[in-house]
C-alpha cells in the first residue's frame, strides 16, 4: 500500500532578481507503507526540496503530494501544520534540538504541539526517551549530550506522536561511523517494529545500503526509483532475523 | 519556566531591557504618586471651598490669599445682600514671614477667624486632642496635622509663631487639605500678628481691630452662590466677591495640565522602555530563526509561535514592572517618611495597578510585531538559517 506519492512535482526558488533555481522538474515518487527508503543525489539535485514537500514544510509550484492517500499540497497552512505535528516526524542533520530545553522537554514539545496536555506530553516523552535508551540522560540539556545522544533525542522527538512517516535529512551527517551505525540500527528497529515509513535523504552510501531501496535524483529529476535494483536479499524476513538475533 | 529560561538566554540583554521597563514604571509610580497627591489636595480644596463665596479687598487677588486689608465692617454690609446667610471675617497669612510661598502643595499658613458661620460650614474639622480656638481666646492656637510634628506641638505646651508664644489648645485630625498645614488662632490674635508684620509706613495708619484679609460668605439654601457673589459685587463697594466656580475651574484646569505633564513625562520614559522590548524581541527572533524553523517543522502552529514570543515579552515587561513598582513604592514611602511637612506623594492602588497593567500592555504590544514576524517565517527558509 502506498504511503507517500508525488505526481509531477515542480518547484522553483527565486535567488535574486530574475535568478531562479529550478529545484524540481517533475518528480514522481511512490513509497510504500512500512518501507525504508533513501534518497541520494549530488548537492542541488533537489532531494532536500522533495523531502520538504513530502514533509508539508513547503508547497510545490505544481504537482501533487499524497500522504496515506490524502492530498496535502493544496491544503491550508493550518492543516499542513496539523499534518506535520501528527503524521510526520523529522530528524535533521544538525540534531536541531532547542538548546534551552532538557531532552525530555524537547521531546514533549512535539507532543504538546500535537495537542497533548502538558502531563500527557511529558509521559509520552519519557516513554519515547526510554525507547531510545536515554533514560538516565532525560534531564540533560543538548549541550550536555554527545552527538549520538542528541540524535537519539531527535529520534525520540520524531516518534513521540507515533507518526506514519519519519523524514530524515542527513540523519547521520554529523556523526562518526560507529555512531552512524548505531543510529541507523535504531531507525531500522523502529521501522520494523512499528511499521513506520522512513524516508532518509543522504550522501552516505552505507545509510542507503541499510535501506530497502534507494531513489536517485539529479538536476531536479528522479533518475532511478530503485525498484529494479532492489536487492532480493533485503526482504523483511532477513531484517527480522537480524534484529532478533 | 521555559519562558523565563528563554528570556534569560542572553542575560545582559534581558537585564538591560527589563531595566528599561523598570525605570519607566519607577518614573510612572513616583511622578504618578505626586500627581495623585496634587489631585487629592485639589479635590480637598474644592470640598473646602464648597459653596462658599470668598470676598477680598476690591483690588485683591483671587481666592483667600489676598494680603490687602479689608475692613471687618464689610461683614455687616455683605450680610444685608439677598441670599447671604452669614459672613465671617478672617485673616490668613503665611506661617513664617521669611518663607517663600513657592512650595509644593499648600504653604504653612496662619488663619484667624471670628468664629461666625460655623453652622453653615459643611467641612467639619475634628480634633485628635483638645478643642478648637474660640473667638474670645487670646494666645491660644490649634495646630494642623502636618504642622504638629514640625512645631513639636502638644496640647498644653507652647509653640512660637512669628516670634510670639502661643499655647496649644487643640491638635487637628488629618483632613488632606488646607487645615493640615495651618495653625488657627482667634481673629484678634491674627489681627495683631498681621499688623505686626506690616511695613512700618503702613502700620501706623491701620487699626488692627478692623482688619481682615478675607470674608467668607455662607449662602442660604436654594441660592446660587455665583449669583450671590455677583450681587455682593454690585451692592457692596470696595470688595471683590468670587464664587466657587472660578476657583474650581482655575484650580481644576491647572491641575489637569500639571498632572498631564507629569504623567506625560513618565509615559514617555515607559514608551522608551517599550521600544527596547521591541528591539530585544526582534533580535531574539532573528537569533532564533533556526529554532523557529525547528518548532514549525515539529508541528508548532503560527498561533503557538506568536504565543511563545508574546509570553516572553510579557515576562520581560512584567518583571520590569514589578521591580519598578517595588523600587518606586519604596522611594515614595521613604520620601514621605523623610519629609516632615506635607507628604509629597500619594501611592494609590489605581496608580500601582494602572502602572503595572500599562507596562504589561506595552510589553505585549511591543512583542506583537516580532512575534508575528516569527510566525510568518517560512519553515524551510528558517531551518536553513545559520
Amino acid at each position: 500500500m502506498t504511503m507517500i506519492k508525488t505526481k509531477d512535482l515542480h518547484k522553483k526558488y527565486e535567488l535574486g532578481k530574475g535568478n531562479h533555481v529550478h529545484a524540481l522538474r517533475g518528480v514522481d515518487m511512490d513509497i510504500d507503507k512500512g518501507e525504508m527508503v533513501a534518497i541520494m543525489g549530488p548537492s542541488g539535485s533537489g532531494k532536500s526540496t522533495a523531502m520538504h514537500l513530502i514533509g508539508c514544510l513547503d508547497k510545490p509550484d505544481s504537482g501533487e503530494v499524497y500522504i496515506d492517500g490524502n492530498r496535502v499540497d493544496n491544503q491550508y497552512n493550518g492543516t499542513l501544520t496539523r499534518i506535520r505535528s501528527r503524521e510526520i516526524g523529522f530528524i535533521f542533520q544538525g540534531f536541531n534540538l532547542i538548546p534551552t530545553m532538557t531532552a525530555v522537554e524537547n521531546v514533549a514539545l512535539a507532543a504538546e504541539y500535537a495537542g497533548a496536555s502538558k502531563r500527557d506530553a511529558h509521559d509520552a516523552a519519557k516513554k519515547a526517551i526510554e525507547q531510545v535508551g536515554l533514560k538516565d540522560r532525560m534531564y540533560h540539556r543538548p549541550s550536555e549530550l554527545s552527538g549520538g545522544q542528541q540524535q537519539r533525542v531527535a529520534i525520540a522527538r520524531a516518534i513521540v506522536n507515533k507518526p506514519g512517516v519519519i523524514l530524515g535529512d542527513e540523519p547521520t551527517g554529523d556523526l562518526d561511523t560507529a555512531t552512524s551505525h548505531e543510529i541507523m540500527d535504531m531507525m531500522r528497529d523502529i521501522n520494523i517494529t512499528t511499521g513506520t515509513t522512513f524516508v532518509l535523504v543522504t550522501h552516505n552510501p552505507e545509510v542507503a545500503e541499510a535501506c530497502d531501496r534507494t531513489i536517485r535524483m539529479r538536476d531536479g529529476e528522479v533518475i532511478d526509483d530503485g525498484r529494479e535494483s532492489k536487492p532480493e536479499s533485503r526482504d523483511l524476513d532477513d531484517e527480522l532475523m537480524e534484529v532478533g538475533g | 519556566m521555559r519562558i523565563i529560561r528563554n528570556v534569560f538566554r542572553r542575560k545582559l540583554r534581558a537585564v538591560l531591557t527589563i531595566s528599561g521597563i523598570m525605570i519607566g514604571v519607577f518614573a510612572l509610580i513616583v511622578m504618578g504618586a505626586m500627581a495623585e497627591k496634587i489631585t487629592l489636595l485639589v479635590d480637598g480644596g474644592l470640598k473646602w471651598t464648597g459653596d462658599k463665596v470668598t470676598v477680598s479687598a476690591g483690588d485683591g487677588a483671587m481666592g483667600g490669599f489676598s494680603t490687602n486689608p479689608l475692613s471687618v465692617d464689610k461683614v455687616n454690609e455683605i450680610e444685608k445682600v439677598d441670599g447671604v446667610a452669614e459672613a465671617s471675617a478672617n485673616i490668613t497669612m503665611l506661617l513664617s514671614e521669611k518663607q517663600s510661598a513657592m512650595t509644593m502643595g499648600m504653604p504653612p499658613m496662619i488663619a484667624g477667624g471670628d468664629g461666625r458661620g460655623k453652622d453653615y460650614e459643611s467641612f467639619k474639622v475634628r480634633y485628635i486632642d483638645g478643642r478648637e480656638v474660640k473667638p474670645a481666646d487670646r494666645g491660644k492656637v490649634t495646630v494642623g496635622a502636618d504642622l504638629a510634628n514640625k512645631l513639636n506641638a502638644k496640647v498644653g505646651k507652647e509653640v512660637t509663631i512669628r516670634g510670639e508664644k502661643f499655647e496649644v489648645v487643640g491638635l487637628m485630625e488629618k483632613t488632606l487639605t488646607a487645615p493640615d498645614s495651618s495653625v488657627y488662632v482667634s481673629l484678634y490674635d491674627a489681627q495683631r500678628l498681621f499688623h505686626k508684620g506690616m511695613p512700618d509706613m503702613v502700620r501706623g495708619r491701620v487699626n488692627p481691630d478692623t482688619m481682615a484679609t478675607g470674608i467668607t460668605v455662607f449662602i442660604k439654601k436654594g441660592y446660587n452662590p455665583e449669583k450671590v457673589a455677583e450681587n455682593i459685587n454690585k451692592e457692596v463697594i470696595g470688595v471683590k466677591a468670587t464664587g466657587p466656580k472660578v476657583f474650581k475651574e482655575q484650580i481644576g484646569n491647572s491641575t489637569k495640565i500639571f498632572t498631564s505633564i507629569i504623567f506625560g513625562i513618565a509615559l514617555i520614559s515607559l514608551l522608551v522602555g517599550g521600544l527596547s522590548v521591541v528591539n530585544t524581541m526582534t533580535m531574539a527572533v532573528t537569533e532564533r530563526t533556526r529554532e523557529i524553523g525547528i518548532r514549525k517543522a515539529i508541528g508548532a502552529s503560527n498561533h503557538a509561535i506568536i504565543r511563545q514570543f508574546l509570553s516572553e515579552s510579557a515576562v520581560i515587561a512584567l518583571t520590569g514592572g514589578i521591580v519598578g513598582l517595588g523600587f518606586g513604592s519604596l522611594f515614595v514611602l521613604m520620601a514621605n517618611a523623610g519629609n516632615t511637612g506635607t507628604p509629597l506623594f500619594l501611592l494609590t492602588i489605581r496608580l500601582m495597578g494602572g502602572s503595572l497593567g500599562f507596562a504589561l500592555f506595552l510589553g505585549i504590544l511591543s512583542g506583537l510585531y516580532p512575534a508575528w514576524h516569527a510566525a510568518k517565517m517560512n519553515p524551510v527558509a528558517a531551518l536553513r538559517h545559520e
